[in-house]
């Protein structure tokens, strides 16, 4: 689903990712792992192409992202959801404005953005706050708006930075449990985490990344 | 694009003009004060062109005669006049008659013609020329023509004159053209940065929209609208307060302008039709500018 050959990103002198080379198969769940500035951020950020490598080549579900144009990508972002660690939500728009907006995007009748955006809010608990607006919300809540807006398009592979980084232990778990169901209906999962309470608690695969190389797997 | 995310489109592009009302407002103000005074001086350039041009559609010509012309030659110059399609002899002046009109429009001053030895002014035919359709008599032909006649002393005519104001015509219509242009050109630049104002101020949204799949024209084509709605508001309130202005100005024309006289008429549609389209137009123009811009970044 997801593969990386030697992949290289320098940020002008900075060197933030050096000769990563990966391989994640449809419907697996990965951890990245490391410390704060390991490059774990900057991964992601390439697999979803808001980044490009500086050289080596990332191909998601086959799809070469160094070869294809903008509209494409945007495109292609259709099938891939991103989970932000600062969730990333519309704050003048509802908690269901801000959902139905990735179905919007896509030009989907809104009779199906109503049943679908409603759907993915039901599967994170927050059908009740439909009509809130996200800074009504606990930081908990808010970010699972980001992940329902993530989910709604059914993507093939959701990527999450730091989910819950700016979470108590009691929500982290709500969150990743979250992950776990989205992961049991086939989504591949890829979730950047420096938390070793959470890794601590999973027996998934985990990608460990250091000062931008990639120093090995559990 | 699929013609059912038009609501969607429409939607956005009235809640930015909403959001951003205050930015809006100072944009259609200085494009509705660009129209008005663009508008302003196209009336005044259609009126005056009008009135030159129907002057020269009736056009005078004074025949003015030697002193001791005998009857026999003022004949054969009446006569020629009369085989003239469309020219009527309006008056004939006697010497007397001339001294006398003169007197009348000196008024108080007539007093100073009493020291005149003897009556200075010549006898002339006033001649009024109504051309019908292919039937446009040549003053200058004629005039040279007349004046190889005895007795005929000098040939004046109206559209001498006329192409002096002809060539003035031409000289505010080259002005109006820079006018039009310097102003199209401001407006253009106002629409401009009053979008990309808006464009900043949405710049997170647009930005979240990016990474949930939007497409650049998705993204774009509200801020399109919102420039045209710019240019059909503004477009509207300035055939409007032209209108209400020329209906003020035609009321009080006597007092203010003391043209009374002549026939003050608003531009016709096809004008205001196109002061409209152009709004609309620079609207949109200066939106895909703004967004071209931003998207280039």
């Amino acid at each position: 689903m997801i593969q990386l050959f030697h992949l290289f990103k320098n940020f002008g002198a900075n060197v933030a990712l050096q000769d990563i080379s990966l391989r994640i198969r449809k419907g697996e769940f990965v951890f990245v792992t490391g410390p704060s500035g390991a490059g774990k951020t900057t991964l992601l950020r390439l697999m979803f192409g808001v980044e490009k490598p500086t050289s080596g080549h990332i191909l998601i579900n086959g799809i070469n992202l160094n070869r294809i144009g903008r509209k494409k990508l945007d495109l292609l972002r259709r099938k891939v959801g991103f989970v932000f660690q600062d969730f990333k939500l519309l704050t003048g728009r509802t908690v269901f404005e801000n959902v139905a907006l990735a179905l919007e995007v896509r030009g989907e009748r809104p009779s199906y953005v109503r049943k679908k955006a409603h759907l993915a809010l039901r599967s994170v608990g927050l059908v009740k706050k439909e009509q809130s607006y996200p800074l009504q919300l606990s930081g908990g809540e808010q970010q699972r708006v980001a992940i329902a807006r993530a989910i709604v398009n059914d993507p093939l592979v959701l990527l999450a930075d730091e989910p819950t980084g700016n979470l108590d232990p009691d929500l982290t778990r709500e969150i990743m449990l979250l992950f776990r169901t989205i992961h049991m209906k086939g989504t591949t999962v890829v979730v950047a985490t420096h938390s070793r309470e959470l890794l601590q608690e999973t027996a998934q695969r985990q990608v460990i990344l250091n000062r931008g190389r990639l120093i090995g797997e559990k | 694009m699929k013609l059912r995310l038009a609501p969607y489109f429409i939607r956005q592009a009235i809640q930015n003009v909403r959001k951003n009302w205050l930015v809006h407002i100072v944009g259609v103000s200085t494009m509705v004060i660009s129209f008005l005074i663009f508008g302003a001086f196209l009336l005044l350039f259609y009126n005056v062109d009008s009135w030159i041009h129907g002057w020269g559609d009736s056009l005078s010509m004074s025949v003015y005669l030697e002193d001791g012309i005998d009857g026999t030659a003022k004949e054969k110059v009446l006569s020629l006049i009369r085989g003239i399609p469309g020219a009527h002899i309006e008056r004939t002046i006697t010497k007397k008659q001339a001294f006398l009109d003169l007197k009348r429009a000196l008024g108080r001053e007539a007093n100073i013609l009493d020291g005149l030895p003897r009556n200075p002014l010549p006898a002339s035919i006033e001649v009024v020329f109504r051309p019908s359709e292919g039937n446009k008599p040549d003053p200058g032909k004629l005039r040279k023509k007349l004046e190889t006649f005895a007795g005929v002393e000098e040939v004046q005519y109206s559209e001498e004159w006329l192409n002096r104001f002809e060539g003035l015509m031409r000289v505010f219509r080259l002005a109006g053209l820079i006018i039009g242009g310097l102003l199209g050109l401001g407006v253009l630049f106002i629409v401009t940065n009053t979008i990309k104002l808006t464009i900043y101020s949405r710049q997170e949204e647009i930005g979240i929209m990016k990474l949930v799949g939007a497409t650049d024209w998705f993204v774009k084509t509200p801020f399109l609208i919102e420039g045209s709605i710019q240019g059909v508001v503004s477009g509207f309130l300035s055939i409007l307060i032209l209108y209400s202005g020329y209906i003020i100005l035609s009321v009080k024309k006597a007092d203010i302008l003391g043209l009374a006289l002549l026939d003050f008429v608003f531009i016709p549609n096809s004008y205001t039709l196109t002061i409209f389209l152009v709004s609309v137009a620079l609207g949109l123009l200066g939106s895909f500018i703004a967004l071209g811009r931003f998207f280039r970044i």
